[in-house]
């Protein structure tokens, strides 16, 4: 027997009783998610190249602020249902099934497209430009070639694909290798941004218009002066920096948005966090405030450093194709910063960070998946051999291969066709994620008997509870993001194809369930019965 | 889940585990028979709560309490009620008593084991007299068997309520089918009432199943879970029992029971029912024997369970419930 220190309860002894766990690791798991280094590659490219008039700091703040909403409200979730599983486990106990089944399946999907997406990225942002940075500091064209050859279709698919199979491996034979390897990662994208920020702090702007006009005089079609001639030929063909704009801005938002979705992941592991609200309010309110502020530390050294007029020149060339303007591979921020420090191991060093933001996404990305795929079949909601678990690495080897092809297909889709606008999945998420916030505000009246066990039962705000209260605002944040990305056509938009993904998408969830219960029916399994609750009589 | 009308030979057990005290959850197994349309009811181990939660009267006629990790102010018997409620679905025993009392309990773990035995039985007896008519008037049989959590005295209270059947130690049969039980476990970090060593544990099973007529179409109703399955999957803890944690994510270990595993894999029995490691939800197979470990949701007052329906002496259907 013991009395717990600090507390007025009383313990016997008896399993399961443990201490907790530290908040940092929900925080590092969070931030990890995230991917700070494919926002920075987003925002510093797409934004001053795509959205004249933008304000990267505003855009960021306002994108934060949202998250923060909605972190809330999925905070408030996760403590009522600490479950590891995500929104499947808040819908299932919230809504009719066939909808909760579909909101996941829509979500699982969305999230192993950002796998994919991350996996295309990780030639595009991270070898491609390290590659050629490489080959323009030592002044060896074959590699300058080999690194614009690597942005090509093909090397895109195979590397992508080729790190899809290998983060699948690497879940596939057993947790512990999985864990090790984000955690080596997580290492090398820490160091990697710090070797980035302090690179950008050492070069001035005096030193990095020097490096680039020795580098790219001679490989840019603009003059000696290299970069005040890009400045000239962006002009030139149309780029502007027309003042603060808040249309744009408030689409440029969504860039940082993307990845700040990635901080509320832990919801996914609620189950496996002990001290739950304490962890998950740190880990992920945690994970946004520092990924805003890693970013806009890095604005302003980009800024600094590079100058906004030349950012914006040097990425809207690229994007239109500015003749004589372009460089040889995208202008993500990992080549600038290589050129600016004209230097090989800085080069490299900035780009595995950058490759480690990426890395840290792909084999997660498939891990959300499974986790959901393995819930489904449980409920039999899917194929039983999906919910298979191999019996020596313990872990479900036949729903990873579905996720590693599906994975592997959105890569292909995304590198050989622009049939998917960017972020289309996102819209398609965050109204999925929206709908399981706006069934978090009735939640605390609909499932009173579950909400009073909650350890949030007792806040109230203006007399209504605290959950209800979360979940509104995350709502309405979720909705102004779906209407954002809904209206931002190069990001998602509305084009009819892309409302035929968004449409498809739901339409497939409710057919594959209903597909599986007519199945189930047959087998003698009523489906439908999977989660109501037992009446007490 | 299945239909509710029988086909045949056929019949459906409910097996759910782990509850914990939760009355809401005990109340809700006792339910599910006729919600599911289940002939069986077994309730797996670990039925008792593990914590006491003092609601102390203060001075000013407010009573302090804990909840969540947090000193909670309750005001008036109406908000004391609601509370006690809420705790005992939780799976906790809430008790009233003064400050003082309160504070010499602290440092009396004698008094509180005393205390904890008192609250078990009343919690135990009110829910047998609640099951009482419920499983009368439904005419199910309905067994339990004990955790390693569990006191051994709660072995008479089950064993003597006339409504569920104690299975603890013994082969008992089930429509044509034998039953095996224990719900002793290997060891575990916190020392609890019923574990012992691998071989300690595959002594106690061994006699059980030279009992059976036929161990492979017998049921091995054994608490802890075969070792190295999806079933006895949990966080690894550290030596003061914090969850071991890589790159922030919780690592996973097994804490099954080998000796449980071998003799499933060496007898194989029709079906396995397991508990014990609540994050353990999941069906796994042993050559030709199927088990079952529903895991536990007790605090949240959801039920978890699994409806296992039975033909010609074999397992034909294994579905996980949460209700």
């Amino acid at each position: 027997m013991s009395t717990t220190a600090g507390q007025r309860v009383f313990l016997r002894k008896a399993s399961g009783l443990i201490k907790t766990a530290s908040n940092t690791d929900v925080f590092i798991y969070d931030i990890g998610l995230v991917s700070i280094g494919l926002g920075l590659g987003f925002l510093l490219f797409f934004g001053p190249a795509v959205y004249l008039g933008g304000n990267l700091y505003v855009g960021t703040l306002l994108a934060g602020a949202a998250m923060l909403l909605i972190g809330l409200g999925m905070i408030c979730w996760t403590v009522t249902i600490p479950r590891s599983g995500g929104i499947y486990n808040f819908g299932t106990r919230s809504m009719w099934p066939p909808l909760a089944f579909t909101l996941s399946f829509v979500e699982v999907s969305a999230w192993l497209f950002y796998g994919s997406f991350g996996a295309v990225y990780l030639t595009q942002l991270g070898i491609a430009p390290a590659v050629t940075t490489i080959g323009i500091v030592s002044n060896k064209p074959g590699i300058e070639s080999l690194g614009a050859d690597l942005a090509g279709k093909w090397p895109t698919f195979g590397i992508g694909a080729g790190a899809l199979i290998v983060g699948a491996i690497i879940l596939a034979s057993g947790m512990r290798r999985f864990f090790f390897t984000q955690k080596v990662m997580f290492t090398i994208a820490v160091v990697g941004t710090l070797v980035f920020l302090g690179t950008l702090i050492a070069t001035s702007r005096d030193e990095f218009v020097g490096s680039f006009n020795s580098l790219m005089g001679s490989r840019l079609d603009v003059g000696s002066d290299a970069y005040n001639g890009v400045i000239s030929s962006a002009s030139g063909a149309g780029w502007s920096d027309p003042g603060f704009d808040w249309k744009q801005t408030i689409f440029l938002a969504n860039w940082a948005f993307l990845p700040l979705i990635g901080a509320a992941f832990s919801i996914s592991i609620g189950g496996e966090i002990k001290q739950v609200t304490k962890g998950q309010t740190l880990g992920i309110l945690g994970a946004i405030v520092g990924s805003v502020i890693v970013w806009v530390i890095s604005f302003a050294l980009v800024f600094r450093t590079m100058g906004s007029d030349f950012l914006g020149s040097v990425t809207y060339s690229n994007l239109n194709g500015v003749e004589g303007a372009g460089t040889p591979v995208t202008p993500f921020p990992t080549l600038l910063t290589g050129l600016g420090a004209d230097s090989v191991a800085l080069t490299i060093l900035i780009a595995l960070g950058f490759i480690g933001w990426i890395w840290l996404w792909i084999p997660t990305q498939i891990l959300y998946p499974t986790r959901a795929i393995v819930a489904w079949s449980l409920d039999r909601v899917a194929p039983d051999a999906l919910g298979k678990v191999n019996d020596r690495t313990h872990t479900p080897i036949p729903a990873i291969v579905l996720s590693l092809a599906g994975g592997i297909g959105f890569v292909a889709v995304l590198s050989f066709s622009t049939y998917f606008n960017l972020v289309i999945f996102i819209e398609v998420a965050v109204l999925a994620w929206a709908i399981v916030l706006l069934a978090g505000v009735f939640f605390p009246y609909r499932r009173k008997d579950i909400y009073e066990k909650s350890p949030i039962a007792n806040k109230k705000i203006a007399g209504i509870p605290i959950m209800s209260v979360a979940c509104g605002l995350g709502f309405i944040a979720a909705m102004l993001f779906y209407m954002n990305l809904f209206y931002d056509s190069f990001a998602a938009g509305h084009a009819w194809h892309s409302n035929y993904i968004l449409i498809g998408w739901f339409v497939g969830g409710f057919v594959i369930y209903w597909v599986m219960w007519a199945w189930r029916r047959r087998q003698g399994v009523n489906v439908d019965l999977a989660f109501k609750e037992i009446p007490i009589e | 889940m299945l239909r509710k009308k029988d086909r045949g030979d056929e019949f459906t057990i409910f097996f759910a585990t782990d509850v914990h005290g939760s009355t809401v959850c005990f109340k809700k197994f006792v339910g599910a028979a006729k919600f599911y349309g289940a002939n069986v009811l077994i309730l797996g181990g670990d039925v008792t709560g593990k914590m006491v939660v003092p609601i102390s009267r203060q001075s000013d006629g407010s009573y302090v309490t804990a909840f969540a990790g947090k000193e909670t102010r309750l005001e008036g018997d109406g908000e004391v009620s609601a509370f006690e409620r809420r705790i005992a679905d939780m799976g906790f025993y809430p008790k009233v008593m003064s400050e003082e009392e309160f504070q010499a309990l602290r440092g009396d773990p004698e008094g509180q084991e005393r205390l904890f035995e008192s609250l078990i039985r009343e919690r135990l007896e009110e829910w047998i007299e609640w099951a009482r008519p419920r499983l009368t008037e439904q005419g199910v049989r309905c067994y339990a068997a004990p955790g390693n959590d569990d006191s051994f005295f709660v072995d008479e209270l089950l064993g003597g309520s006339g409504v569920i059947e104690l299975l603890e130690g013994r082969v008992v049969e089930l429509d044509g089918l034998e039953v095996l039980s224990t719900g002793w476990s290997n060891e575990t970090p916190w020392k609890t009432e019923r574990e012992c060593t691998e071989q300690d544990l595959r002594q106690r099973i061994m006699p059980m199943i030279e009992q059976l007529h036929e161990p492979q179409t017998a049921i091995f109703n054994i608490h802890v879970p075969p070792h190295g399955t999806v079933l006895d999957q949990c966080a690894e803890l550290d030596e003061e029992l914090r969850p071991v944690h890589k790159g922030g994510n919780p690592v996973m270990a097994s804490a099954g029971s080998t000796a449980v595993r071998e003799l499933i894999e060496t007898y194989q029995p029709a079906l396995g029912l397991h508990g014990h490691i609540h994050e353990g939800r999941g069906v796994a197979r042993l050559g030709r024997t199927v088990c079952v470990n529903p895991g536990s949701n007790y605090s949240e007052g959801v039920l978890n369970g699994s409806l296992i329906k039975i033909a010609a002496k074999e397992v034909k259907d294994v579905h996980l419930t949460q209700g």
